[in-house]
């Protein structure tokens, strides 16, 4: 049963020449629940923004997007806070963990947001990333590896149905990649996650079964290019 | 009210965060409150204080000249006196219809800076100071006995300079104190008065003959006085107001008292004007702390307000932190302004007490406290206003910079 299915999504920007620049196209594309599938392209092609597309932080120009259920499209933006705050969890290449927050106030803190904090729910994800010791640490106080690991935690402590990971690897050794990347699969399986994660390095990518080019998903490059040949062949 | 709970840690986390920056902020608008509230009410409460401390007395009569050098040297013990009345004017007045108290007295001495009125003791048995209050001497003590070398004391001044019962002391010649201008009678402190928070505090009481008849003063000024202290009845104060200052010349009735002080506070409107603009522009330095305190903070916190907003966190949820955090500073900043106001008052009302004897009652939390901790608030709030539209405005995708 598919958890996501967007339908001709169309995102567009004001460039700094002033004129509204289609960023993003996307025909089609569904995810099933409990799946986990990478999407893989280069920098600045617009990948974190068809994330933000997919969580409701930015509205869509046209296109729909179905999640669980909610006509993404639809909903206002209060509504989409909502439903980001308690059915998705957002992994991001810079941790971005609350710096006057404990790893474990940066979790209930996410719980808070997501309806109601459990604290003990809080201190057995943190057991289980294996930083249950150092749960009072601010995140200065952890290695790089570790505050991606809390990162993960936050991510899936409301239990979301989705997990955007948005290059979650691009501050990594290889060592902590790996360690990190098992985790983060590992927790939405067992949490019934799905997962869209995104990256550049192949290596990460190539650890997935699903994995798509973020060429192939998103139209706008095809459409310039075939401007381009239509204006060739006039 | 989970948001609620939520943008209040934010809030509360951005000012823990930031320390220093907050405590700056803090300690700026509670000077600004403070000095407005002290510009504000120590004005008021000097005015008010000077006027509560004429020691009950509605004029003064004294030698020609100006009204308010009468009022302050014969009610306040300030200034020097204009000059000498002659015997006769006292009891004139003594025996006008329209004077209900009289009371002469006579300066010229002091001892050790601290002046000695000659008055009559019935002052301290009949004159109430106060509605309903008279003066009280502190037991065993008691008043002073005509033509004996005898002395009330203030109850500042024997706290000042340790006077008891019993004590003796050598009055000095004018109101200066000087150590070579001593006079060879000596007094005797057969009371001391309780306190009553007004001028009468800072000075020696001695019969009125005993500064008239004092070693080494003029025989020739033995029968004059340098004013006398008045309570008039009803409208009274018209009449004598026209025989004394329109139609005679003799002498000058200062009256009304309060009249008269207001005009002398009157002359330092400048000084209070200064005093108020001075205060304003704290004020506004306060809601420009807060606002750049604000600024600052939400610069710094761009990044983590987009994270907050990817975690599900309503713009207002974010807004509402950058509000809160504002009025948490206001809410510290104002409680400060009313501690720095305390202390300023205290200070004043210490000093001015200490000099004049004019007692400063000084209530913290009347109207003006509460519309000045409103009115910090309210700027706390109007400071926040500009950033936290701002930060609702805020485009996400320009914050969170994505990678790809």
């Amino acid at each position: 049963m598919a958890l996501l299915e967007v339908e001709d999504l169309k995102k567009s920007f004001l460039s700094p020449t002033g004129k509204m620049e289609m960023v993003l196209h996307i025909p089609a594309f569904s995810l099933e629940e409990r799946s986990q599938v990478a999407l893989e392209g280069a920098s600045g092609s617009g990948k974190t923004t068809f994330l933000h597309l997919l969580a409701g932080v930015l509205p869509a120009d046209s296109g729909q997007i179905t999640m669980a259920g909610h006509f993404l499209h639809l909903l206002g933006e209060e509504a989409r806070d909502r439903l980001r705050a308690k059915e998705i969890g957002y992994v991001f290449q810079s941790f971005n963990l609350l710096s006057g927050f404990s790893c474990l106030e940066n979790l209930t803190l996410a719980m808070n947001l997501g309806g109601q904090a459990d604290p003990q729910h809080a201190q057995t994800l943190l057991h289980a990333v294996g930083l249950y010791d150092r749960m009072n640490h601010r995140p200065h106080q952890l290695s790089i590896g570790q505050q991606q690991r809390v990162a993960i935690a936050r991510a899936l402590v409301n239990k979301p149905k989705l997990v955007l990971a948005d290059e979650p690897t691009g501050n990594l050794d290889p060592a902590n990649t790996d360690r990190s990347l098992s985790l983060l699969r590992s927790l939405c399986e067992e949490w019934e996650s799905s997962l869209i994660l995104v990256s550049h390095d192949t290596r990460v990518i190539r650890q997935f079964e699903q994995n798509i080019r973020w060429e192939e998903l998103n139209q706008i490059k095809r459409d310039e290019e075939i401007l381009q040949i239509q204006e060739d062949v006039a | 009210m989970m948001d609620l709970g939520v943008s209040l840690k934010l809030a509360w986390r951005a000012i823990r965060q930031n320390l220093l920056t907050s405590w700056i902020t803090v300690f700026t608008v509670a000077l600004a409150g403070g000095l407005f509230l002290g510009a504000w009410k120590t004005n008021q409460s000097v005015r008010l204080a000077f006027a509560q401390s004429a020691c009950g007395f509605d004029a003064v009569l004294g030698a020609r000249g100006s009204q308010l050098q009468l009022v302050l040297n014969a009610l306040f013990h300030l200034e020097n006196s204009p000059g000498n009345l002659d015997w006769s004017h006292y009891e004139m007045i003594r025996d006008h219809p329209g004077v209900s108290e009289a009371y002469p007295f006579a300066l010229g001495d002091n001892y050790l800076g601290y002046r000695l009125v000659g008055t009559m003791p019935e002052m301290f048995i009949e004159h109430q100071w106060k509605e309903g209050k008279n003066y009280h001497v502190l037991p065993p003590g008691r008043i002073f006995s005509e033509n004996v070398k005898e002395a009330l004391v203030g109850a500042r001044v024997a706290e000042r300079l340790g006077l008891e019962l019993g004590d003796r002391f050598h009055p000095y010649h004018g109101l200066e104190y000087s150590p070579d201008r001593k006079h060879e009678d000596i007094y005797l402190v057969v009371g001391i008065l309780q306190a009553t928070g007004t001028p009468s505090d800072q000075v020696i009481w001695i019969p009125l003959m005993g500064v008239q008849r004092m070693e080494g003063h003029d025989p020739d000024e033995a029968n004059s006085i340098s004013g006398v202290l008045l309570n008039l009845k009803g409208s009274s104060g018209l009449a004598l107001d026209v025989k004394y200052n329109k139609q005679g010349d003799q002498a000058t009735l200062a009256w009304p008292v309060p009249a008269i002080l207001s005009s002398f506070f009157n002359r330092f409107s400048w000084l209070e004007r200064s005093v108020a603009a001075l205060a304003l522009l704290m004020a506004l330095v306060g809601g420009l702390i807060i606002l750049a305190s604000l600024r600052s903070t939400m610069h710094e916190r761009r990044r983590e307000f987009a994270v907050l907003r990817c975690m599900g966190a309503s713009r207002s949820v974010v807004t509402a932190s950058i509000l809160w955090q504002s009025i948490i500073l206001s809410f510290f900043g104002a409680l400060g302004s009313l501690i720095f106001y305390l202390f300023l008052s205290f200070t004043v009302s210490s000093i001015i007490h200490l000099q004049i004897g004019v007692g400063m009652d000084l209530p913290l939390f009347d109207l003006a406290a509460l519309y000045t901790f409103l009115g910090i608030l309210l700027l706390g709030l109007l400071s926040a206003w500009l950033p936290s539209r701002q930060l609702y405005k805020n485009s996400l995708q320009e914050t969170l910079q994505p990678s790809g």
